[in-house]
């Protein structure tokens, strides 16, 4: 589901960037005049379809509840993180992310409980975009992506890889598949709810705020949080 | 008498003195600290104050912003378009970003409530001027959303934040790459008016 989401939006790109005029354009961003026709279609179908979705989510579901299905897709990722720490040659980290896994996966139930955190045994969150920038790759022009939001030429990359080893594409049921890519959507949308009132707030142009929140914050995660001072 | 008055003036300058000398040995982590506790302290005893935005913004004008360096937060978030601006820009720009700022952090503290914050050991030298305190805060999922505070000594020795980076984006960067793009595509006044607007 995810990566045929994602390749067509690639495709889009590719076959739009042929036609659109850059003059206007800002650096690490060529792409902006499409950029800017994708997201505000995902703002609307965000706005008309996703948003409240998330919202009658976030309000019927008991805290517990939310707070399991968190659980376990952040299990899932850490399992897919494991491979990104490995590719990274970051031990440590691989085997805090293994030891989260197979500890939650067990005694926490498939993730639902999220046992490790409490231990303080942190979560690595790496992921291929993360690794292909760990060994020199560039982000490459900002892309953003019909349904998924900001990304980057790199980071869409990462993506497809991570589709190839995504324990929930792998389920082979296609009505329980399709549920939990759904379920995984609407979790992912009511995370944002803070940040969202944050960037109502602060932000004079919410596409390049958004924009430049991104692209610094997947720097940041490639450094590992270790920003070079300006 | 003359004599009388000398010597109170010289009192008042030791008395003085010494103040800042007490106030140049709180270290900017120290500081950071000091102010979020008095904060969330205010908050949790009194949480109605999260829904009056008038004392939340006493709160803030109070406590939070004499530790903040707005001016210097502006020119940084301007970056090279900061001389472009004529000196009554530059200041209505401070204004107004101030007003923003303020405006911003006070509708996220309603976020910040049930959190705790975790403060990481500063290392800097006794002469370093230039430091970034770094703290993590934690959410009640278990989850730390880092804050790091870029912090400037002034010359009365008083610390101050020059910019915010949440999870690794930083507050200046953010304005910046915000407000090149629009004086790029439309000029400084453009600018001031959509700052204007937002902050109506």
């Amino acid at each position: 589901m995810n990566r045929i989401f994602t390749l067509t939006a690639v495709a889009a790109a590719i076959t739009l960037s042929g036609c659109a005029s850059f003059k206007n354009a800002a650096p690490g961003d060529p792409l902006e005049p499409i950029n800017r026709g994708i997201f505000s279609f995902n703002s609307t179908f965000d706005h008309y379809l996703l948003k409240p979705i998330a919202k009658g989510y976030d309000a019927v579901t008991p805290a517990p509840v939310k707070q399991g299905v968190s659980n376990v897709f952040q299990n899932v990722s850490d399992a897919q993180s494991v491979v990104s720490d490995l590719l990274q040659l970051k031990g440590a980290k691989a085997g805090d992310d293994l030891g989260r896994v197979l500890l939650n996966t067990t005694i926490g139930l498939g993730g639902i409980f999220d046992l490790a955190t409490p231990m303080g045994i942190e979560r690595g969150n790496e992921d291929v975009g993360q690794t292909l920038g760990y060994w020199g790759i560039g982000a490459g022009p900002y892309l953003v992506l019909p349904f998924l939001g900001p990304s980057s030429v790199r980071d869409t990359v990462g993506r497809v890889a991570e589709g190839q080893y995504d324990p929930v594409s792998a389920v082979s049921s296609v009505p329980a598949r399709n549920s939990l890519t759904g379920l995984r959507i609407v979790d992912a949308r009511v995370g944002v709810f803070p940040l969202e009132a944050l960037a109502n707030q602060a932000a004079l142009d919410k596409y390049t705020f958004t924009r430049s929140a991104y692209l610094q914050r997947r720097e940041s995660l490639v450094l590992d949080g270790k920003r070079p001072k300006e | 008498m003359l004599f009388r008055k000398w010597s109170f003036q010289f009192t008042a300058a030791l008395v003085g003195s010494a103040a800042l000398a007490v106030f140049a040995q709180v270290t900017p982590d120290a500081q950071v600290k000091t102010v979020a506790t008095e904060v969330t302290t205010v908050l949790k005893s009194d949480p109605a104050i999260l829904g009056n935005q008038a004392k939340l913004r006493d709160l803030i004008e109070s406590k939070l912003v004499p530790n903040f360096n707005f001016a210097r937060m502006t020119q940084l978030a301007m970056g090279r378009n900061w001389t472009k601006a004529s000196p009554e820009q530059q200041a209505t720009l401070t204004k107004e970003f101030r007003t923003l700022l303020v405006r911003t952090y006070s509708s996220s503290l309603s976020n910040f409530k049930n959190n705790t914050i975790d403060y990481r050991p500063l290392r800097m030298q006794p002469n370093e001027t230039d430091v970034t305190v770094k703290t993590v805060v934690q959410q009640a999922n278990g989850q730390g959303i880092p804050i790091d505070y870029s912090m400037e000594k002034a010359a009365d020795g008083t610390w101050k934040a020059y910019d915010v980076a949440v999870a690794g984006v930083s507050l200046v960067t953010n304005y910046r790459d915000e407000f090149n793009s629009v004086i790029r595509d439309q000029g400084v006044d453009a600018l001031i008016k959509q700052l204007q607007s937002k902050n109506k």
